[in-house]
């Protein structure tokens, strides 16, 4: 066990070591002064000049990219071009809206999906497991802003039940976290569903085996241990596409989180921000997983020895 | 014993604590206004977006204002009179009127307002303005001041009444503070702009006169139309400004909503540059208004909220040309133009838009097609667009940029102000709004020569001159005269609405 | 499931009963019938719409559903019909050409990887763990700043962040063939490795590349429409599903025709590979 997470914690630097070098080179990949694009178009020389000093341009690549490398160790990330504050600032206010979106959001995955995988495995193959099926595989085929589409159309226009401004009262919350859950939603409920079979086709054998003798207690144990290992997955090992369907949602109802932050930076070619924006998303999305594969290796033995 | 007293203070506690909310809640009147973008700049003199003007209103003041009936009042300058030539005029100012920061308002500070347009180094956007026919600003003693023009301007007093007329804190200003941080003379100020969210203003104590405004003013903006629509509908705002017309037939169906249109002055066209190949040929950019399906355009884009136009002028104008109609819609007619220019089988072309314009341009793309334009639409944030607009001829050649989709509102500051910026040869871009470099002699003429004439009827004659020759040069392709469309809740009263978009809210009441 | 040994019957019967076979599962035959309707509607699009999808018509916008357009019109008056169904052929275009070029690219790297030495395969399964790290969109969005908005520099996005998952796939199926004894019989025999990879690594890892080119197919679906629907990707007149839905956002309440069919059709499409990829997959894992 202890070799296990040893490898995976090992292999972490030079994951995120090899992410920030992508996102350094993607901005020196501009055509153009880079110096100009991170001081921005409207900025005087003065400015320009002393970004150039900052990215160090006149130095060997290798260097400009410790320095990249140590002031973002530090929090350092630069000055957004929109709003010339840290770029840590604005990531640092917005990110509870995204936390806190993403953790609903998982929350109620994890209500809906789990009764519901367990009920299909249950009633294998009948009509409910039929059911939930069909939900699963469209689930994952939706387009999540399609469904946001829609319900901003009934419930927030037509009906006038919910705002589509703000992000503060609960009612505010429902229909994005509703829109981001869809997708885990689905995958739980699979996931859960599959190792729920694979649980009662053990338990048949053994209570075969035992003829009678009540293996509830030995079944409970091993039940939740199969239940958490889906969830695990899907809300650690999964988190980049939270992330990612985060990003759509946000930007369709406006939620003030790092996913509009990152859409907003684009088309305002702020650089600054979509490289700290990217770097900061990035690296959670790759501790999530860090902490998913230990957790799933402490819950399944199995998986250590791949 | 000890536990009794802890209840005590935890009840006071409580009870304070209710009191000071529930004083709040009855003291603080919140109005809430939502725009289609964020503020420019917190400096008046530094921007010339009508929606920028609005928020900056209620926190500024200059020397004169505008009544509500569209008439010269004074404000910080008691009275004033000139001479005979109408170049010398002398201005007494309101005294013990003090900025935001404390800073006294007197002659000097108004010399130094003026002064920083003057400056040709300084680079304000909004110094167009001042530049084209102030000459000097002195000061006579501490509440007097001199300004010397350069020519008559019918339009000055009310030239001095907004934008870079808006006197600012010299402090301020020197500070390099005032592009973020608003500090001016007016009713209200400044308590937070909270960038990319909201303006806050809350009532000035100190201020000079009465003002029977709200407590708060909340400045807050969105890109979506349908948020607009719904943060009214909903409550969740006071007051949209300026109303997504494909909802204005929504709101006027809510029995909570107030909409109010009037004819707006602001024109919205496409800004040809005659510097591109294709487009140097008159020809080319007749053709392009032949092709343009105005009645079309205002159904599809405005819905029916907006007038086409036939004129660089708004019929809010009293110069305005109401007979000129040089551009029917006629596909054959733009075709054959197109064809003897050479471009029978059309040619590419690329405009730059802001998000609020892009279905504009699309609809263009779709038109123009018919002649065989293939139409590029570049859609920009505004800042970005902002640049691009007003970059100059070499920037635009190598952006490749040859239509810029824009608006200009001069409002009630007359046709020399609505011309000059956008047809002189002297206001090329960057320094002036003329973004297609637009150049010819007799329109300036026309425009310098009817500037100074004093006559009514010779002026106006001379403005239909102008309106007839930029007609037929085609500089631009006109579009429509936007109406001024806005809505409040029913509770909201006070607010007045200037021609162009500007609305007023320093004094709205609301129930 | 069936007991007959394949591997004795002549060629013919064996692509047919392998036809009957794969068409017998459920999964299959719905999924495959969903994207054949797809791949039909984008053939035969001037067949069943006499409307332009880019043409105007500006006195008639936002119509709802009617005889005449039987989507309605959105709002510029373009039959939404009519651009659903061309929409479906800038749809195929993209999952083609990012799926072509993200096995071309991936398949040849996880094959070195798994034929090569430890050093190599550790460098080459960095680097896609490092592509592999980036949420998808966000990679995307990444690229899209850097190279500019549009469909081509979308595509090259997407099939970028698609390659590790055929890097790693061929790489563990060429590890797992790699110690088979057949292979190292045939390299003891002198076969060199171009051949053994033709012959026995592709040939053999067909089955589970097809399945997940399935299931990428519909994740360049929804990951091209997300990104178009933010105006990062197909810039407009062009009739592609997501930017068709970003119109919607403006008429909230007034017409949701406009967003409501591409949206179907995006469900539709994505569905049928989903159903199709997870069908193969069961016909794969029975069969193994």
């Amino acid at each position: 066990m202890k070799a296990y997470v040893a490898k995976k914690v090992l292999s972490l630097p030079l994951i995120i070591f090899g992410v920030s070098i992508i996102v350094f080179i993607a901005i020196r990949a501009l055509p153009g002064d880079p110096a100009r694009l991170m001081a921005g178009p409207e900025a005087p020389q003065e400015a320009v000049d002393s970004m150039r000093v900052r990215l160090g341009l006149d130095q060997p690549l290798p260097l400009q990219y410790v320095k990249f490398a140590a002031e973002a160790l530090h929090g350092n990330l630069g000055l957004s071009l929109q709003s010339q504050r840290p770029v840590m600032t604005e990531i640092s206010e917005r990110l509870p809206y995204t936390l806190s979106l993403a953790a609903l959001a998982y929350l109620l995955a994890i209500a809906i999906g789990v009764p519901a995988g367990m009920t299909g495995a249950i009633y294998r193959q009948r009509i409910p497991d039929q059911i939930v099926m069909v939900l699963t595989i469209a689930g994952a085929s939706i387009a999540n802003f399609w469904l946001a589409l829609l319900a901003m159309n009934y419930f927030a226009v037509e009906l006038g039940w919910l705002p589509l401004l703000g992000a503060d009262s609960w009612k505010n919350y429902i229909m994005p976290t509703v829109t981001l859950a869809i997708l885990p939603m689905a995958m739980i409920a699979r996931m859960t569903r599959s190792s729920m079979l694979d649980v009662l086709s053990q338990d048949y054998i053994r209570t075969a085996k035992a003829k009678g003798l009540s293996s509830a207690s030995i079944n409970w144990k091993h039940a939740l241990r199969n239940a958490l290992i889906p969830i695990v997955t899907i809300v650690a090992l999964n988190f980049g596409s939270l992330i990612g369907g985060a990003v759509v949602t946000e930007s369709v109802f406006n939620w003030p989180g790092i996913g509009r932050l990152l859409v907003d930076s684009v088309r305002y070619r702020d650089y600054p921000v979509i490289q700290g924006v990217t770097l900061v998303a990035v690296t959670g999305v790759v501790l999530m997983n860090l902490v998913g594969e230990i957790l799933i290796g402490l819950l399944n033995p199995k998986i250590r020895f791949d | 014993m000890e536990s009794k007293n802890k209840h005590f203070k935890v009840l006071t506690l409580a009870g304070c604590l209710l009191a000071s909310m529930a004083s709040a809640s009855v003291f603080a009147s919140q109005l809430v206004i939502m725009q289609n973008e964020p503020p420019r700049s917190m400096d008046p003199g530094n921007q010339t977006a009508t929606f920028t003007g609005t928020v900056l209103d209620p926190m500024y003041e200059g020397l004169t204002r505008l009544g509500d009936d569209g008439k010269i009042i004074p404000a910080l300058a008691l009275s004033w009179t000139s001479d005979d030539s109408g170049l010398n005029w002398t201005f007494t100012l309101r005294p013990n009127v003090k900025f935001h920061d404390g800073t006294p308002f007197n002659a000097d500070a108004v010399v130094e307002n003026f002064q920083r347009h003057l400056n040709t180094q300084r680079g304000l956007a909004g110094s167009g303005k001042i530049r084209t026919f102030i000459q000097d600003v002195k000061k006579k003693d501490d509440l007097t001041v001199t300004f010397q023009l350069k020519k008559i301007n019918p339009a000055f007093l009310t030239v001095l009444a907004s934008g870079p007329g808006l006197m600012v804190s010299p402090k301020a200003d020197k500070a390099g503070s005032i592009n973020n941080k608003a500090d001016g003379t007016g009713p209200y100020k400044l308590v937070q702009y909270k960038s990319g969210e909201y303006v806050l203003e809350q009532k000035n104590p100190d201020y000079w006169g009465k003002s029977s405004g709200p407590d708060e003013i909340k400045w807050t903006w969105s890109s979506e139309p349908s948020v607009m629509n719904m943060a009214l509908q909903s409550g969740q705002v006071d007051i949209i400004n300026p109303v997504p017309p494909q909802f204005a037939g929504m709101l006027k169906n809510n029995a909570n909503v107030n909409l109010k249109q009037s004819p707006g002055a602001a024109v919205f066209w496409v800004d040809l540059n005659t510097q591109s190949k294709a487009l140097s040929d008159v020809r080319v950019r007749q053709a392009l208004n032949f092709a343009t399906d105005q009645q079309a355009l205002v159904k599809a884009i405005m819905f029916g909220y907006a007038q086409p136009a036939n004129s660089a002028l708004a019929p809010v104008d009293p110069n305005y040309d109401k007979s000129l109609h040089d551009y029917p819609y006629d596909l054959q007619k733009a075709k054959d133009l197109l064809k003897a220019a050479g471009y029978a089988d059309g040619f590419p072309m690329s405009i730059a838009v802001q998000a609020p314009d892009a279905r504009t341009a699309q609809v263009l793309q779709g038109m123009w097609s018919k002649i065989g334009v293939k139409l590029n639409v570049r859609q920009m944030e505004s800042g970005v667009w902002t640049k691009a607009a007003f970059a100059d001829g070499k920037e635009k050649a190598a952006q490749g940029t040859d239509a810029v989709l824009a608006s200009w509102s001069s409002g009630l500051y007359g046709s020399d102000l609505q011309l000059r910026p956008l047809y002189h040869t002297s206001s090329f871009a960057p320094g002036g709004a003329n973004l297609g470099f637009f150049s010819d002699k007799q329109t300036d003429d026309l425009i310098d020569t009817a500037a100074s004439t004093l006559d009514d009827a010779k002026r106006k004659d001379l403005y239909f001159q102008a309106q007839k020759q930029i007609s037929g040069l085609a500089p631009q392709v006109l579009l429509f005269y936007q109406d001024d469309l806005y809505a409040a809740r029913k509770n909201i009263s006070g607010v007045v609405m200037q021609p162009g978009g500007q609305i007023v809210v320093r004094d709205a009441v609301k129930q | 499931m069936n007991s007959i040994d394949t591997s004795v019957l002549p060629p013919r019967s064996r692509s047919r009963h392998l036809i009957s076979t794969l068409l017998a599962n459920p999964s299959i035959a719905i999924g495959g019938a969903l994207v054949l309707l797809v791949v039909l509607a984008a053939a035969l699009a001037p067949l069943i719409t006499h409307w332009d999808p880019v043409e105007q018509d500006l006195l008639n916008t936002l119509q709802a559903p009617s005889a005449a357009h039987w989507f309605g019109t959105d709002d510029y008056g373009r039959d939404i019909f009519s651009r659903v169904i061309y929409g479906a052929r800038i749809t195929l275009f993209e999952v083609s050409l990012s799926v072509a070029i993200s096995m071309v690219i991936g398949i040849p790297l996880g094959i070195i990887s798994g034929l090569a030495g430890r050093k190599m395969d550790a460098l080459i399964m960095w680097v896609m763990d490092i592509i592999f790290a980036f949420p998808g969109i966000v990679l995307a969005i990444l690229i899209v700043s850097v190279l500019g908005e549009g469909l081509t520099n979308m595509l090259i996005a997407i099939s970028l962040f698609s390659i590790p998952v055929y890097a790693r796939l061929s790489r563990n199926l060429t590890l797992g063939l790699k110690n088979m004894e057949y292979i190292e019989a045939a390299h003891m025999l002198g076969v060199r490795y171009p051949r053994i990879i033709t012959h026995y690594i592709l040939r053999n890892s067909i089955g589970p590349l097809i399945v997940q080119s399935t299931l990428t197919a519909g994740a360049v679906v929804l990951s091209a429409a997300s990104l178009s629907f933010l105006g990062l990707g197909v810039q407009p007149p062009m009739p592609e599903w997501g930017t068709m839905m970003s119109d919607g956002r403006n008429f909230l309440g007034l017409n949701i025709y406009v967003s409501l069919f591409p949206g179907l059709a995006i469900l539709i499409t994505v569905l049928g590979f989903n159903v199709l990829g997870d069908g193969l997959r069961d016909v794969m894992d029975k069969r193994l």
